[in-house]
């Protein structure tokens, strides 16, 4: 017998990242090929014929799994019983535009999509942050939504994560596939941290760790972190747009392995709320290895932190915090 | 045991519908999620950083069943192996452009890629021409490329065998899944006829005539079938861009269907290189229903022509043999 519809919110849905996105949720890629979809589609006002034309493709597509769209320009009609929300709608950093603009805009918008998830979404839903800055918004979300559990909120990293992988893999000559278990530690900015020190990699005698198959730490310690880093500027600069198609196929990731759960003895890295572990300072939205199992996610316990990676964390942390400061000046 | 790669190449993979097909690809929603793939991707020059760019976020995107991305402006490189090979580049139609103008560009564009796939795809590499004139376009590959098969160049029309499944699925207020059977005949153009004379509906008692349950033939011989035909142009309207979302999934169904086979008692639309059958000259990509099996199409027989669908199956063959006329008159 076939499974009820799951209700899954894209906003900023007529944008790059949103036209990527919801093809792959119409096909089963985001929450399994069994399982129907009904999309629910938000941009602002001046996106709507412009969404409305991503609908109509959205028919001409005659996508077998996908058993309705609502495409609308309002928020509580968006928000209606969604049982995933993909937050993509955000205001972006123009030209000439200082830090604090963005976050004044970005965190009124995220101030009220908090409000209409909280009173109109199904209960237990699972929201995904992408637009940037994505912890922060993450973290306002949850500041305006508390009826939302706040293990529910989360924001994307599994994009870093995924590059990460992709970076190891093309160093090692390795298929992507055989290489698991790095870490995104921290903000979805230039100040992560991606940590090699826990990954392996499958070979004909059995997983053997990434460090020691690199054998270059000045390699894995310099140039590949800032890679991972500032791989978003790398794409735009050769696709003279952000990335869409790798964003919108982690966040596929993040909500596949989320519900649907890890396979054993592999993490992934998503941003959640912090309980103070590895010493991350509680009340952020921060990035930890996680493993998923009956939709819920909990950070790795018990991996070594070496020197070198405690002050990596601790950076990230205090852009964070202070990023968080930021926010909540704006707010006042 | 995991299956061999297969070689996919994508023409104008820096392009719209590049962009979206490639995850599609990667994905395994072309040739099933068991079957690995490699991806070659062919553009111009002038789109080398872009198609680079297009390369690094596959990458990044981490899919476990994409084993390696050949990103080149090099035809011969791209052609090299390939099993199958989808066609979107070509040159766009621009404002203040002849038909001639854009034919003479197009029909050496496919008799020099004609030429490549012929000398260093696969043996037999299947072809699907997206990029418009699509018939015309497969005719002249076809024509250059003596040594492929016929039966194994086609053109899709399947977007708007989809299109036109989507539109009965609104007016009858029934899911997508559940109609089947519709025709498209002849040009991928505004001549395309759209045919439900053979479509049905499966409802809770059994499966019902498209026309019998829309109860208007006036509807059904005139809006719906310009609603279908003028659809790329309302997608335009709307979203200021041409359909890439709708237009590389279709293309996905329509390799799936013809490698794969089509399900039992459901036949789908292809352009494909006319036999004579249903009266059509032969020697012209014509769009006919299709069932396949075991790796190959064959036209669906015996179905009734009435008078009305008669005059419109000729006269998409007209115009098909018209832009054959100017397509030759373009290469002496």
């Amino acid at each position: 017998m076939a499974k009820e519809p799951a209700r899954v919110l894209v906003t900023g849905a007529a944008g790059q990242i949103g036209y990527a996105l919801v093809p792959m949720i119409a096909r089963g890629i985001m929450l399994g090929a069994d399982q129907p979809v009904i999309l629910h589609l938000l941009d602002i006002p001046p996106a709507a014929e412009a969404l409305n034309g991503v609908k109509m493709e959205l028919v001409d597509a005659a996508f077998p799994l996908l058993k309705g769209v609502v495409a609308t320009t309002d928020v509580v009609e968006a928000c209606t019983g969604v049982n995933i929300a993909v937050m993509v709608g955000g205001f972006p950093r123009k030209e000439g535009m200082e830090r604090k603009d963005v976050m004044t805009k970005n965190v009124s918008i995220y101030r009220s999509q908090a409000s209409a998830l909280e009173k109109h979404a199904a209960p237990n839903c699972k929201v995904l942050v992408v637009a940037n800055p994505a912890n922060t918004n993450a973290l306002i979300l949850k500041e305006f939504a508390p009826s939302i559990p706040e293990k529910n909120i989360t924001c994307l990293t599994r994009l870093d994560h995924n590059r990460a992988l992709g970076q190891v893999s093309e160093r090692l000559n390795v298929q992507v596939s055989d290489v698991k278990n790095v870490i995104i530690w921290g903000n979805h900015s230039s100040s992560q941290y991606p940590d090699v020190n826990h990954a392996t990699v499958k070979t004909p005698s059995g997983e053997k760790g990434v460090r020691e198959l690199v054998a270059d730490d000045a390699w894995l310690n310099g140039e590949f972190i800032s890679i991972v880093q500032q791989r978003g500027a790398a794409i735009i600069k050769a696709r003279k747009l952000s990335s869409a198609l790798s964003a919108a196929s982690s966040a596929c990731d993040h909500i596949r392995d989320w519900v649907l759960g890890t396979p054993e003895g592999t993490w992934v890295s998503m941003g959640v709320y912090s309980d103070g572990s590895y010493d991350v300072p509680p009340g952020l939205i921060f990035s930890f290895p996680v493993t998923c199992q009956h939709g819920e996610w909990k950070i790795v316990q018990g991996l070594s932190i070496d020197e070198f990676s405690r002050k990596k964390l601790n950076a990230t942390a205090e852009e964070l915090s202070e990023e968080k400061a930021l926010a909540y000046s704006c707010l006042s | 045991m995991a299956k061999n790669p297969v070689r996919v190449l994508v023409t104008g993979a820096a392009g719209q519908i590049g962009y979206a097909i490639v995850p599609m690809i990667a994905r395994g929603v072309m040739l099933g999620p068991d079957q690995p793939v490699i991806l070659h991707m062919l553009d111009i020059e002038p789109a080398a950083e872009a198609l680079n760019g297009v390369k690094m976020e596959l990458m990044d995107a981490a899919f476990p069943l994409l084993k390696g991305v050949v990103a080149t402006t090099d035809a011969q490189e791209a052609c090299k192996d390939v099993n199958i090979a989808v066609m979107v580049g070509g040159f766009p139609r621009k404002e203040g452009m002849e038909r001639k103008d854009v034919m003479s560009k197009n029909v050496s564009i496919y008799k020099a890629q004609a030429s490549a796939l012929e000398k260093h795809a696969a043996s037999d590499v299947k072809v699907l021409v997206v990029a418009n004139p699509a018939n015309t376009n497969a005719l002249i590959l076809k024509e250059y490329a003596p040594k492929i098969p016929e039966k194994n160049i086609t053109c899709l029309t399947r977007l708007d065998h989809n299109r036109a499944l989507g539109q009965i699925s609104e007016k009858l207020n029934v899911h997508v899944g559940d109609v089947k059977n519709v025709i498209i005949w002849g040009n991928h153009s505004s001549t395309q006829y759209p045919d439900v004379n053979h479509a049905t509906v499966t409802t809770s008692s059994g499966e019902k005539p498209v026309r019998e349950l829309v109860a208007n033939d006036q509807w059904l011989n005139t809006e719906f079938i310009t609603t279908v035909q003028q659809r790329g142009a309302a997608i335009i309207k709307a979203r200021k861009l041409s359909s890439a979302l709708s237009a590389a999934s279709s293309a996905c169904d329509h390799i799936r269907d013809w490698v794969l086979g089509t399900p039992k008692g459901t036949w789908v639309s292809m352009g494909v290189y006319s036999d004579g059958s249903y009266g059509i000259q032969q020697g012209l990509i014509y769009s006919f229903p299709v069932t396949c099996d075991k790796g190959q199409w064959s036209i669906v027989q015996g179905l009734k022509i009435d008078d009305f669908s008669r005059g419109k199956l000729d006269a998409t063959a007209k115009e098909l043999i018209e832009e054959k006329t100017l397509a030759y008159s373009c290469l002496n």
